[in-house]
């Protein structure tokens, strides 16, 4: 008889523990509206309800909207949201900056996913013309997969955000362990340039920099910080092994020119990276967008780097 | 044979001219103003406008849009137009110079430089101050109206070349403080361009009560120096002769105006054209005294940067095209083509 | 007869723009009311500059100025503006006026700022401009009209000023044959008629010595010689001044000396 109730007693609690069970993953199937996020400017921002209606004012924040699978649920995002294809046929709410508050407010958006730098002072009035708007502006990969999952936790579906950022971490740490076993010695040094005459070049705090870092790379500008703009002679002096042009979307005749007005840049003959013809054009959105999309450019650079 | 005199004098009181002048101006700018607000990125229906104005809320939405984003824009833009168009047109008259507009005294140096410091603050210390910005560029451009001031006293305090003068100084002083900061911001760069570019689009309800009061007084003063003002178009020393203290008339226009200016331009950024170019249209249209141009001159450049301010809205929308750019693409062509039918 | 009260007194009158140059010196003489002085000299000898001392704007560093026994420097510039009124040698204007329009200008020292003009501003406008021929040039542009045109207009303006003295710089220098004479004789029926006093300066010495009760001769600064066209017109003083020989005649009709190269 005692037995009996002991035993019981255990399958009763192990019944409720495993039902339990998919509740412990986090806070996502009860509906735990309204919900309270602290945003990029420490701002708490509270969702009374599940945002069924999303806007976009950055193309990172489009990105990272339908990488979570929200795609459907977006009604507006910006001139410049080209990726995924779908978002470029998502009505457009215009300018990152200054926003067009009557298009964002004709939209009707539960919620607005609104980027820092210089659209922050555009956030106040969003604001008070009763906009719930959450700013993201993650300067790092870890901060991006921060705000990917505050993203998911806020809609409601925060396994699903738990899930991506562990695939995308995996394969930023397979990149990592690669790279801890090339000594300094093999690590390229790198150059990122554009194509216009004045030289803006990404130093230590930005995206790019991390990403080169983590790839097994040295920026030569890593002793600079943010973007900066430097001289010929500065690159000249560096001598970079491998020059990075990140570009928007061209085609293959455009590539080569681009490559053939850089070799023959002034002064720059005697740089290895011209020499040995290691001159890469990339897509620019990989890196200067915090998204998922990362990753594919941290892969990318490494394979640029040591393969 | 008295009769016959006052015929021929065409005697029409000057306030019974004013008092038109202003009712029927206030009245087009009212008219045009609601007419205005059926133009945005969104298609909101007249009957929909009209039934909002007269019984109140329709759905919320369309509530947010008239009220709180078109109507203020419409209202600032109003303002803007009126207070850059009696200063520019003022500003001619103690300089005594075509060309000139409000911002050649450098008020507008001074304010540009406050927000473009705003901006890099901003950036420093988190964007709670966001809505100080425009206190920071009033208080440049107080401090570039100090400037002006100062050194216009040191040199030629007798005419209008000294204060021409250390207007453009201060300016070139001041921009090149502005170019270095834009140099060397690489985030902040493009809201301060935006800023510089001028811009409507933040108006509420708040920025219009602030500036209404000192747009309305300081216009007001500027009227009643319209007679003086004619009386300068004479010459430095004609006016002297006429009994006018050039120097101080001189200093209260340009204070006056100074005071006006910083205040508009804090909140819309700097909108270029108007100033320069409605004086000029306001003269071709009712000639050059003072007493009536100026007037007349506010409502046209009321009535222009409302118009000019659809235009910006809805050519490209839903990215708006800088307020700035229209106000010349436009007022170019309408200013040669008034100039050629005056002299046919 | 000369008043025994003077009308205009200057008294050791010295003017310089800078330390080193002396415009000016040691001027003094009296007017008496409705008398027509014409102020004559070279180039440089500071007739102009006499002139707006005279008016007010510039402040001489030395000696005083009487108006009817006021001394000039305890006058507002309102003030003197109601009793001196300038007709400038050079009329330029910034914006396109009317001429009727500049011609009421002058009529701002009587025009409160708050109540505006009256029906009197413009009779007086008006009547200023039939005086001076320039009525018909009522309604032009004065940027487009010529410069004899535009010296009427602003001889219309001085006099609608309702001056007691009126002062002319160089005024028939501009002028057609047709309006030299008619303007002078103008001045000289507004003298007596409403008890006007007139300085001018003059270019041409033969037209200031038929103008002008007297003449002041201005060299360098200095008064050479005041006093009747007779007294001032003959040769050493011609000489000593303008350095030349001229032949002097008499008019036949105004029995004034006329200087003949």
């Amino acid at each position: 008889m005692h037995f009996l109730k002991k035993f019981s007693v255990i399958i009763a609690i192990s019944i409720f523990l495993l039902l339990d069970l998919p509740f412990l993953g986090g806070v996502s199937n009860a509906a735990e509206y309204p919900l309270t996020v602290i945003d990029e400017t420490g701002t708490a921002v509270t969702l009374s309800k599940e945002p069924q209606r999303f806007i976009s004012t950055a193309p990172s924040n489009t990105e990272i909207l339908f990488a979570l699978g929200l795609g459907e649920k977006v009604v507006g995002v910006t001139n410049y949201c080209n990726y995924p294809e779908a978002a470029k046929h998502v009505e457009k709410i215009g300018e990152i900056s200054p926003l067009n508050y009557e298009k964002i407010i004709s939209l009707k958006p539960d919620l607005v996913l609104a980027y820092g730098g210089f659209q922050l002072k555009d956030i106040p009035r969003l604001r008070e013309l009763g906009i719930i708007a959450i700013v993201l502006e993650p300067l790092n990969l870890k901060d991006t997969f921060k705000s990917i999952k505050m993203i998911a936790t806020a809609c409601d579906i925060s396994d699903k955000g738990s899930i991506l950022v562990d695939n995308l971490t995996k394969r930023v740490d397979y990149i990592k362990s690669k790279v801890s076993n090339i000594p300094i010695s093999s690590q390229p040094k790198v150059f990122v340039g554009g194509t216009s005459e004045t030289i803006f070049t990404p130093g230590a705090g930005t995206l790019f920099n991390e990403l080169i870092t983590m790839a097994g790379g040295q920026n030569i500008a890593a002793s600079l910080s943010f973007w900066k703009k430097i001289s010929p002679e500065f690159v000249a002096e560096a001598e970079p092994d491998i020059i990075i042009i990140p570009i928007g979307v061209m085609n293959q005749e455009e590539s080569s020119k681009i490559k053939e007005i850089v070799s023959e840049r002034n002064g720059w003959s005697n740089i290895p990276a011209i020499k040995n013809k290691k001159i890469y054009i990339v897509n620019e959105d990989l890196f200067y967008r915090a998204v998922p999309r990362m990753v594919d450019g941290l892969e990318l650079l490494y394979k640029i780097f040591h393969e | 044979m008295n009769k016959s005199l006052v015929k021929n004098t065409g005697f029409i009181n000057w306030k019974k001219k004013l008092i038109l002048i202003v009712l029927f101006g206030s009245l087009i700018v009212l008219v045009i103003g609601i007419f205005c607000l059926n133009f945005g990125v969104v298609t909101i229906t007249p009957r929909d406008i009209m039934h909002l104005l007269i019984n109140g809320t329709q759905d919320k939405t369309t509530n947010l849009i008239i009220w709180q984003l078109r109507a203020p824009r419409i209202v600032l833009g109003a303002l803007t137009g009126a207070a850059l168009s009696t200063v520019g047109g003022a500003f001619q008259g103690i300089l005594r110079n075509p060309l000139a507009d409000p911002y050649i005294l450098g008020v507008s140096a001074g304010a540009a430089l406050g927000a473009c410091i705003g901006i890099a603050f901003q950036y420093i210390t988190g964007y709670a101050f966001a809505s100080y910005l425009p206190l920071f560029a009033f208080l440049g451009a107080m401090l570039s109206l100090y400037l002006v001031y100062k050194s216009s006293k040191i040199s030629y305090s007798a005419n209008s070349t000294g204060l021409l003068l250390s207007g453009v100084a201060i300016t070139f002083l001041f921009s090149a403080l502005i170019t270095v900061l834009l140099a060397l911001s690489r985030r902040e760069l493009h809201s301060m361009i935006f800023w510089l570019m001028g811009d409507l689009s933040a108006a509420n309800w708040k920025k219009i009560s602030i500036i209404l009061l000192p747009v309305f007084i300081g216009n007001a003063m500027l009227f009643f120096s319209a007679l003086d003002l004619n009386a300068l178009s004479l010459g430095e020393e004609e006016a002297l002769h006429l009994g006018i203290n050039t120097g101080r008339l001189r200093i209260r226009i340009f204070l006056i105006g100074s005071v006006i200016i910083a205040t508009v331009v804090s909140f819309t950024g700097l909108i270029g054209f108007v100033g320069l170019i409605i004086p000029h249209i306001a003269r071709l249209l009712v000639g050059p005294d003072h007493r009536i141009m100026l007037p007349i001159a506010a409502f046209l450049g009321a009535v222009f940067l409302i118009l000019c301010d659809i235009l910006a809205r809805i050519l490209l929308a839903p990215t708006e095209i800088p307020i700035g750019a229209i106000t010349a693409i436009v007022g170019v062509p309408l200013f040669i083509y008034l100039l050629r039918r005056k002299n046919q | 007869m000369k008043n025994c009260h003077q009308f205009l007194t200057l008294k050791d009158i010295c003017y310089s723009y800078t330390k080193n140059r002396q415009i000016l010196s040691d001027i003094n003489f009296s007017l008496s009311e409705s008398e027509l002085l014409g102020i004559i000299g070279p180039n440089g000898s500071g007739k102009t500059t006499l002139l707006n001392v005279i008016s007010g704007i510039l402040k001489p560093y030395k000696g005083e100025i009487f108006i009817q026994n006021h001394n000039l420097n305890h006058l507002s510039i309102e003030s003197i503006a109601k009793f001196i009124s300038v007709v400038p040698q050079n009329t330029w204007v910034t914006f396109n006026f009317k001429a009727k329009e500049v011609v009421f200008m002058g009529r701002m020292p009587y025009i409160s700022r708050i109540k505006g003009e009256s029906q009197e501003d413009y009779k007086i406008s008006r009547e200023a401009m039939i005086k001076t021929h320039s009525l018909s040039l009522s309604n032009q542009n004065i940027q487009k009209i010529s410069g004899g045109e535009r010296q009427r207009v602003f001889l219309a303006k001085a006099l609608a000023q309702s001056p007691k003295l009126l002062l002319l710089d160089e005024f028939t220098s501009h002028l057609d044959l047709t309006y030299k004479y008619e303007m002078l004789n103008l001045l000289k029926n507004i003298l007596k008629k409403e008890n006007l006093t007139i300085i001018s300066t003059f270019h041409d010495l033969n037209l200031a010595s038929i103008a002008s009760d007297r003449l002041l001769l201005l060299n360098d600064g200095k008064i050479e010689k005041i006093g009747k066209p007779k007294e001032v017109l003959n040769k050493e003083n011609l000489y000593k001044v303008y350095k030349v020989k001229p032949i002097l005649i008499n008019h036949p009709q105004f029995n004034v000396p006329q200087v003949i190269m």
